[in-house]
């Protein structure tokens, strides 16, 4: 974690972040469970790209090695001392769903913040949360075609969900003024001036 | 009370190894036995509601009757399907019900260990704790620590927002696709404001004379004493000897993910 080249502004920020998207993690909860009362464990694949959306948008604003891994984290772990009676395993999850999304962007070499981009992030934390939950909680004891639905409803939830929609809260924050100071506000500054 | 005074990391290692443990087992006597004593050490050593308690374990129950029943309706062809057992009207292979209960079992158990945790663990004492024991950078842990601050103010923005917004005639709603569009008006001014809050807050903090070094001094000091470790071991002891129990009575397995 190459926290030395972090700005103290750009770590407060992903924290808070971090804290206001495990406030909506856990507000998300019940409706996972309702669905997954409903349609059994995939009705969680539906909306788990939701589970995912702070790495995409703190990656996406501040844009420096590691974001994507610590905003995850943390979530997670407010998240859980919040009252997910999941627990401290639940550390655990954020940090594999945040080094899946961090994988993506460091494909790219933290260069390329684009949709596309974004949208792999999404797809590599749903893989990679995928083969950690297949471990943890046993999916093996369903069928291969029922187990591959599970994993392709996931990623494409975290495609659109994280990806796409994290884009756009990014992109109407940066609109607001308030991530000047930020590397999504720069850009977007840059941009207008061309 | 015991539990309350424990040092926060260590808590939180042993209740991650005793999961670790629990998800190499597969059968539902090992996670049942487990459960009922991590519920019975955690109302005998700590001070936990009763009621708050029972809420927080409630949604749990209802994604474990979610389980059983796609467990049941989803799992692999049988490898015995002729022992059977009769559920009301239905004839359900043996070996589907027993990796249904283990799988609600272990979930449960999973559960219970995490509330011990939640219950009788305050969080600005677990960031400072995992500050002095495990190394968290502080320019992290005091970062997320004042993050976590922002979150009562944030409720009072949300207030304030919703009040304007009324003032200005955006009216109450009970319809869903109502509300969505009401809190997609309240998100952005709502992360708006708490962003420009942290940059103003990191601005203060450095001016202070927060550095974010890692040799510094702490007003709250948390140390490992050797309760910490006995609790360690105890609830390990627990785990081997409840597997070992299982195993007499003829339950116990490995999970290899064999169903």
């Amino acid at each position: 974690m190459g926290l030395h080249n972090w700005k103290l502004k750009e770590i407060v920020v992903m924290s808070v972040l971090s804290v206001v998207f495990a406030v909506v993690y856990l507000a998300f909860l019940p409706v996972g469970k309702l669905l997954a009362g409903l349609f059994g464990p995939i009705g969680y694949d539906l909306i788990f790209g939701i589970w995912f959306i702070v790495s995409i948008v703190a990656a996406y604003i501040i844009r420096k090695k590691g974001a994507a891994f610590l905003s995850e984290t943390i979530a997670a772990t407010v998240e859980m001392l919040l009252g997910n009676a999941m627990g401290p395993i639940l550390i655990l999850t954020g940090i594999i769903q945040g080094l899946g999304a961090e994988a993506a962007f460091a494909v790219t070499r933290y260069k390329s913040y684009n949709l596309a981009v974004l949208m792999l992030a999404g797809v590599g934390a749903a893989v990679f949360s995928f083969v950690w939950g297949y471990f943890r909680s046993g999916y093996a004891v369903f069928g291969t075609g029922y187990i591959l639905s599970m994993l392709v409803v996931r990623m494409i939830s975290g495609a659109l969900i994280s990806g796409v929609l994290g884009k756009a809260i990014s992109d109407a924050l940066a609109k607001t003024g308030v991530l000047t100071g930020f590397a999504l506000g720069k850009e977007q500054r840059r941009k207008k001036a061309a | 009370m015991f539990l309350h005074k424990l040092n926060p990391s260590i808590k939180a290692l042993t209740v991650i190894v005793a999961v670790i443990g629990l998800a190499l087992i597969f059968d539902p006597i090992t996670p049942l036995l487990f459960s009922i004593w991590t519920i019975v050490f955690t109302f005998l050593f700590g001070k936990v509601n009763i009621k708050y308690y029972l809420l927080f374990l409630l949604p749990f129950m209802i994604i474990s009757l979610g389980m059983l029943w796609t467990t049941i309706a989803f799992s692999d062809a049988p490898e015995h399907p002729a022992q059977t057992i009769h559920l009301l009207l239905w004839e359900i292979p043996e070996e589907d019900i027993v990796a249904a209960l283990s799988l609600v079992f272990r979930m449960f158990a999973f559960a219970t260990l995490s509330l011990l945790f939640i219950f009788t663990t305050d969080m600005v004492h677990f960031i400072l704790s995992l500050m002095q024991q495990c190394k968290l950078p502080p320019k992290l842990a005091y970062g997320v620590l004042a993050g976590y601050r922002f979150l009562p103010l944030m409720k009072d923005e949300f207030n304030q927002i919703q009040e304007a917004h009324q003032v200005r005639g955006v009216k109450r709603t009970k319809k869903v696709r109502e509300s969505i569009k009401q809190y997609r008006r309240f998100m952005i001014p709502l992360l708006a404001g708490a962003i420009r809050k942290a940059e103003r807050t990191a601005v203060a903090m450095e001016s202070k004379g927060f550095t974010g070094e890692k040799d510094r001094n702490f007003y709250r000091r948390f140390t490992v004493k050797s309760i910490d470790w006995i609790f360690l071991i105890v609830t390990l002891t627990a785990l081997i000897a409840i597997a070992y129990v299982s195993n007499v009575l003829g339950y116990f397995s490995w999970y290899n993910g064999q169903f």
